[in-house]
């Protein structure tokens, strides 16, 4: 029989395992962090790929695929290159963000990559690094703080995508034209200049036209959130029945506009266009739930962001600024991606096939 | 001794965190000292033989900048020259090399440190085609200062950012703390944050006058916005007492409303600075006042701001706890308010007050935030309220009120701040990150059980 | 239960203590409080574990760790706090924990005839579709009863069982106990109040530190010899002399004339009372549970909202909107339920002591912890108080020396009015005529004490002067103690 007290030791003691094994494997790598040359001199011999130091990424959310795909293929470059990448999840909060650069100063990284949670609050924690001497380089998203130095970024050209995604609404439309709802995410930066884009292209159309105009005729927030995003859409459906196109500022709230176009029998009414090219986007272009999208190139941004490094601790040139075009990833893109041939999906519903077709010749 | 752990269990589980911590962050540390530079230019000196010729090479930071003057002073006062020394970046150092190897017919060695050894220009590789272009520096050898073993969380500047990066958390905590004694509980301080900082930031750049703001205009502008999260904490207080609303249901009502109002004055913000034509987005309001700064980045003594506003909140708190009437009421209206209100304190006066300071906490915390961030952030203190209630209850208060220690909630606040800085130190991914939380919340409760029996 | 022992961080609170009931027998189990009784039925309740000894049943050794080893032994305990849901019905209470089956739907005709022939058992009439919430205290008692019933129980022990209840109530509670006394069942009672363990008990077993000390056939046993067992000393008399010299006010003297209360009303059960305590005596405000006795002291301390009338103090009308303003007036209280009301549990009894007080020790904003305490200990040395320390939690005191910290609290106040709500509730006889003396010393010093009792004997034994309520109405005063009668006071308690 067991006294109260051992009860209670049983007890205390479960939870220290679940607290152990939530960090032991992790704690055994950073032991390993202390790397680095040997004593005061280390002018010996070299090794296949000698250890260059850590590098940290504070990501912006590691629940969105899209920065999880940059991580990872950041951690793999690094590898290849002698680094160690230090992942850090900023769950969008620029104070979570500052404390991952003061930690990466105090642990005396090599290089800081991040994507600004904010893109103005983030300069005092950017400056830190610059008086510790830390290079920052910044990736996806821009820093617009003054006075903070930020010696590289890697992203994509989202005003061209969103011109991208204008032109394919024009083509889905055609000469009918009709009435288009934005799903926007206003907080970032990137998303507005998507916007920017796909309104600009849509205002050339219209411009000298008589009929077949495309409006916008709603901008609601679709936090970049399948749940949000279905939420907006559903509403907008009510407000706007002859709506016929969404533009989706990326894929997760573009899924989310299907789901409610499902909801209310609209699917062969209305077009999607997202944003991103993530492999659930991709899927659901194959599937023909989405028109199309300007896909975005997330394992370039990791490797370029690492090979910047290597030049920068080289002390070579390279491109301070390097915004990647996006492009147009269609249904016949799709049937050829071999991403999605290792995955098998469900053969798309006949409907849903046919309605991209009449939509692909419209009167 | 049963007892002793009993009464201190989280000052010993903080203690065994770090001891645990310092182990499993055990590695070399790199010193970077004036005293460093001396040594490696000793070590130089006595490695050859003749009038030997250095570069020194390290990055453009305030402590480099003294290191390799250091080393230069050594290196001259030695009897040898300093040919060049660089302070700047990976470049800088490239070029710097092939300009003395090109110049000078000899140059023995460099003298760095850790951070700038890893350049690639520095590494014997790099060195060896460089030299096949510029033959000066062909039998140049690399000094830095010998390295030593220390657990890098166990360095000054690692305690003092945890610290320092959780100091808001731990203000926000202190109003938490008496809210939670009172039995009650406040879910309005995220967003009261966020709600202080916006104001903050629009009434600096608006009424302080913007980057010409003075300490006067600053402070009134601090006071406006403390003012108006105070004001919301004494409508929840009033909520709580006279209409007798669920603190939980108030509290979380306030939670959105007022993260709503710090959105509309963002974005209205915003579009104001547009002109007024388009809609603003949800975006930071930009401090300009450079002074404002000094509060969330700036240090006296050597110690961050933040902390000493901390520190000074934390000892105002305890000793109002402990040493006055409204402490000792605050204790006894949460242990029973009805006896309470039998032996002639003022419940609803006392509650009122409670959510009032709790409310002004959370707004002295967002003005910290501001002031780190140069900027009022409509999103700030995203579910801090979690955090901070992890924090209160870690710390030993109970829920059931009446009990609770200032300082047990610093301390608990700590623990959560120093199993984060670790977990982020070693790269756990935040998902593991909320487990270990999870469990720590309830490991702590179950201590606080085990504390009763 | 043989040698049965129990120690608690610091208490040695049971030692090798023995207790026999036997079938049909009615146990009184007696003791001043802290000597051990409510650890002991704990522990014959499975809420604590004894370090050692053993419990029989029929001979037979049972192993009682947990609340439900001791039901299926046969032993239902009925707490002072009873273990009842408001929320629910009658039936519904009885048979929890009882449901045949997880998911199964519960019979309810049947559940409800079950109940029906339990109430029958014990010969009352209770509606088992009833909300628990809306009965009175006594018929709550009866629902414990029927669920300890329920459950087969072959011995049930009552914890102050009739602490809560009004005199007929009481005697509806006897009736009880013998009926289930003839059914073979034993009890175990638990009372302070001796005339009712002359009145049903056959034996009685006497703790006294946490030590058996005797268990005797009542027969041989007198009141005096009874308290002296519990209290391990002679006591010359219940109740205190009244003083020798008369009042020091009378009415023509306005200044010292006490507190005069005209035409009280408030809330449903208080609708036109008017009395008044003059300095110098103890004035007993007594009528059945539910005339109004509590209700028109809390209107007058200010705990609940007056509708209408006046207090004035040495004629001075006071204007009372809260304790508080009541407090500051010189008017305090001693409520009856101490645990709920009096004090604060969870927190020390020197910060108990002090919370009214706080003005008192207060220089420049900081609260002197070394005047507070030592005004406490002056306290506890002239009260006699049982503390560990300053420190000890309010909580871990017994009824008596609880009682004790809140008349220190109030007497530091040094209250002009001070009004004991059944002053002597739960605890036990020594206590008793300590607490007693002290209101006598009071009253000496010319303060004017409104006392709440329903226990008539109190009542008689301490009063100066009776005013009996009936329904929120005055019905009757007693100038002259020496003339009332428990008779005549219920005489006019039930006009």
């Amino acid at each position: 029989m067991l006294t109260r007290s051992s009860r209670w030791m049983i007890a205390m003691s479960m939870l220290g395992l679940l607290f152990v094994t939530g960090c032991t494997p992790k704690d055994e790598e950073s032991s390993g962090t202390g790397s680095g040359g040997a004593a005061s001199k280390s002018d010996g011999g070299t090794a296949a790929v000698e250890s260059r130091g850590t590098i940290g990424f504070s990501a912006l959310t590691l629940k969105n695929p899209f920065f999880k795909i940059i991580a990872d293929s950041m951690t793999e470059a690094g590898k290849t290159n002698g680094f160690e990448v230090l992942v850090n999840d900023a769950e969008r909060d620029v104070n979570e963000q500052s404390k991952h650069i003061d930690n990466y100063i105090a642990q005396g990284v090599a290089a800081i990559v991040l994507n600004p949670a904010d893109r103005i609050a983030i300069g005092p924690a950017i400056r830190k690094a610059n008086e510790a001497g830390i290079p920052v380089f910044t990736c996806d998203l821009q820093c617009a703080a003054e006075d903070a130095k930020v010696d590289g970024h890697i992203g994509t050209d989202n005003y061209q995508g969103g011109r991208l995604a204008g032109d394919a609404m024009i083509e889905a439309l055609g000469d009918a034209g009709g009435e288009v709802l934005v799903l926007h995410f206003k907080q970032a930066n990137s998303c507005v200049l998507r916007v920017q884009g796909f309104t600009e292209v849509l205002a050339e159309h219209n411009k000298d036209r008589e009929s077949g105009n495309i409006t916008i005729v709603s901008e609601l927030e679709g936090g970049g959130l399948t749940d949000e995003g279905f939420k907006s859409t559903s509403d907008a459906l009510q407000a706007h029945q002859n709506l016929r196109g969404i533009f989706a500022i990326n894929d997760p709230s573009a899924l989310g506009a299907w789901t409610a176009l499902k909801q209310a029998k609209k699917t062969d009414q209305v077009t999607i266009i997202g944003f991103d090219g993530q492999l659930d986007g991709k899927r659901a272009i194959l599937e023909g739930k989405i028109y199309a999208d300007p896909i975005q190139f997330p394992k370039q941004m990791g490797v370029v962001s690492v090979q910047n490094i290597v030049k920068y601790l080289d002390g070579e040139d390279y491109e301070k600024v390097e915004l990647i075009p996006t492009a147009i990833y269609k249904k016949a893109d799709a049937e050829k991606d071999p991403d999605l041939q290792k995955t098998p999906t469900p053969a798309p519903a006949p409907g849903e096939v046919s309605l991209i077709q009449t939509f692909k010749s419209p009167g | 001794m049963k007892r002793f752990i009993a009464d201190n269990g989280s000052i010993i589980v903080l203690l065994a965190l770090c001891a645990y911590y310092s182990v499993v962050t055990l590695g070399e540390q790199h010193p970077n000292t004036p005293a460093a530079g001396q040594e490696v230019a000793a070590a130089i000196l006595k490695d050859s033989s003749e009038q030997v010729t250095v570069v020194v090479i390290t990055r453009d930071t305030v402590q480099d900048r003294a290191y390799s003057e250091a080393v230069r002073a050594a290196i001259e006062t030695g009897g040898g020259t300093v040919l060049a020394v660089v302070n700047g970046a990976p470049t800088d150092a490239r070029l710097a090399l092939e300009q003395v190897g090109g110049a000078f017919s000899r140059v023995d060695a460099i003298a760095t440190n850790h951070s700038a050894s890893g350049w690639g220009p520095l590494k014997p590789q790099k060195l060896k085609t460089t030299a096949d272009k510029f033959p000066g520096i062909s039998g140049i050898k690399v000094f830095k200062p010998q390295s030593y073993t220390w657990p890098s969380f166990l360095t000054r500047e690692n305690l003092v950012n945890v610290i320092n990066q959780n100091a808001v958390i731990a203000i926000i905590a202190i109003g938490m703390t008496l809210v939670i004694i009172t039995a009650g509980i406040d879910l309005s301080v995220g967003s009261l944050l966020a709600l202080c900082g916006v104001t903050t930031a629009v009434a600096i750049q608006q009424m302080a006058g913007g980057a010409d703001a003075g300490t006067i205009g600053l402070l009134g502008a601090c006071l406006i916005g403390t003012g108006v999260c105070t004001l919301c904490g004494i409508f929840n207080g009033v909520m709580v007492t006279w209409f007798r609303v669920p603190a939980f249901v108030v509290t979380l009502a306030m939670m959105m409303v007022a993260r709503g109002l710090a959105l509309i004055v963002a974005v209205q913000y915003q579009s104001a600075l547009l002109g007024g034509g388009t809609e603003g987005t949800p975006e930071a309001v930009r401090i300009e006042a450079a002074a404002f700064g000094w509060l969330g980045n700036g240090a006296t003594f050597g110690i961050p701001n933040p902390i000493l506003l901390m520190l000074a909140l934390y000892v105002l708190a305890h000793i109002t706890m402990t040493k006055t009437s409204v402490g000792r009421y605050i204790y006894a209206v949460g242990g029973n308010p009805e006896a309470a209100r039998l032996s002639g304190v003022p419940v609803f006066g006392v509650l009122i007050l409670v959510y009032a300071i709790c409310g002004a906490m959370a707004g002295l915390a967002g003005i910290v935030d501001a002031s780190r961030f140069e900027g009022g952030r409509p999103n700030a203190g995203e579910m801090y309220e979690l955090q901070v209630i992890a924090a209160v209850v870690v710390g030993g208060t109970s829920l059931a009120g009446g009990e609770g220690r200032i300082f047990g909630t610093l301390v608990g606040a700590m623990i959560i701040a120093v199993i984060q800085n670790g977990l982020n130190m070693a790269g756990v991914a935040s998902y593991e990150q909320k487990c270990v939380f999870g469990g720590l919340i309830l490991a702590a409760v179950l201590l606080d059980r085990f504390k009763r029996k | 239960m043989r040698g049965v022992d129990k120690s608690f961080p610091g208490v040695h609170a049971l030692k090798n203590v023995d207790l026999d009931v036997e079938a049909g027998d009615v146990l009184a189990l007696l003791g001043e409080n802290g000597a051990g009784k409510s650890t002991l039925i704990k522990v014959l309740g499975g809420a604590h574990r004894p370090d050692s000894g053993v419990i029989e049943i029929d001979g037979r050794p049972m192993e009682i760790i947990t609340p439900q080893d001791s039901q299926r032994a046969g032993i239902g305990i009925i707490y002072q706090e009873f273990n009842l849901i408001p929320a629910m019905t009658v039936r519904e209470n009885i048979f929890l924990g009882q449901e045949p089956g997880r998911v199964s739907i519960v019979p309810a005709g049947k559940e409800r005839r079950r109940a029906r022939e339990l109430f029958d058992r014990i010969g009352v009439a209770l509606d088992p579709d009833a909300l628990v919430r809306d009965l009175t205290v006594a018929q709550q008692q009866i629902v414990e009863i029927a669920k300890a019933l329920s459950l087969d129980s072959r011995i049930i022990v009552m914890d102050e069982p009739s602490a809560a209840l009004s005199p007929r109530e009481v005697e509806g509670l006897f009736r009880i106990v013998d009926e289930l006394k003839s059914q073979g069942i034993g009890i175990v009672y638990v009372s302070h109040r001796l005339d009712e363990i002359f009145a049903i008990c056959d034996h009685v077993t006497v703790l006294r530190d946490g030590t058996y000390v005797d268990s005797k056939p009542i027969g041989e046993l007198t009141r005096d010899t009874l308290i002296e067992l519990m209290v391990g000393r002679k006591l010359a008399d219940e109740f205190p002399n009244r003083a020798v010299a008369k009042p020091v006010a009378t009415d023509d003297n306005e200044v010292r004339s006490g507190l005069t209360v005209s035409n009280l009303v408030g809330g449903p059960k208080v609708r036109d009372i008017s009395f008044n305590v003059r300095r110098g005596e103890i004035v007993a405000l007594t009528g059945l549970v539910g005339a109004g006795r509590t209700e028109a002291a809390r209107l007058i301390f200010g705990a609940d909202k007056r509708e209408a009338g006046t207090i004035t103090l040495d004629g001075k009308e006071l204007s009372i909107k809260s304790p508080r303003d009541a407090i500051a007036s010189g008017i305090c209280m001693l409520t009856e339920d101490r645990k709920g009301q009096g004090l604060i549990l969870n927190r020390s009894v020197l910060e108990n002591f002090g919370l009214p007080n706080l003005s008192r020790f207060t220089v420049r904003g900081l609260i002197q912890q070394k005047r507070e305490r030592d005004a406490f200990q002056a306290y506890v040395e002239q009260l006699q108080i049982k503390v560990s320390g300053p420190k000890q939690r309010a909580g871990n005191l017994s009824g008596g020396n609880q009682q004790k910290v809140v008349l220190a609290k109030w007497l530091e106040r040094d209250a002009e009015v001070i009004i004991f709500d059944e002053p002597t509730r739960g605890i036990d006889v020594g206590a008793k005529f300590e607490i007693y003396l002290l209101m006598r010393h009071l009253v000496e010093q010319g303060k004017a004490i409104l006392m709440i009792s329903s226990e008539l004997p109190e009542v008689l034994g301490m009063a100066d002067r009776i005013i009996v309520l009936h329904e929120g109405r005055v019905t009757g005063e007693i100038e002259d103690v020496k003339l009332a009668t428990q008779e005549s006071i219920m005489d006019l308690a039930v006009k």
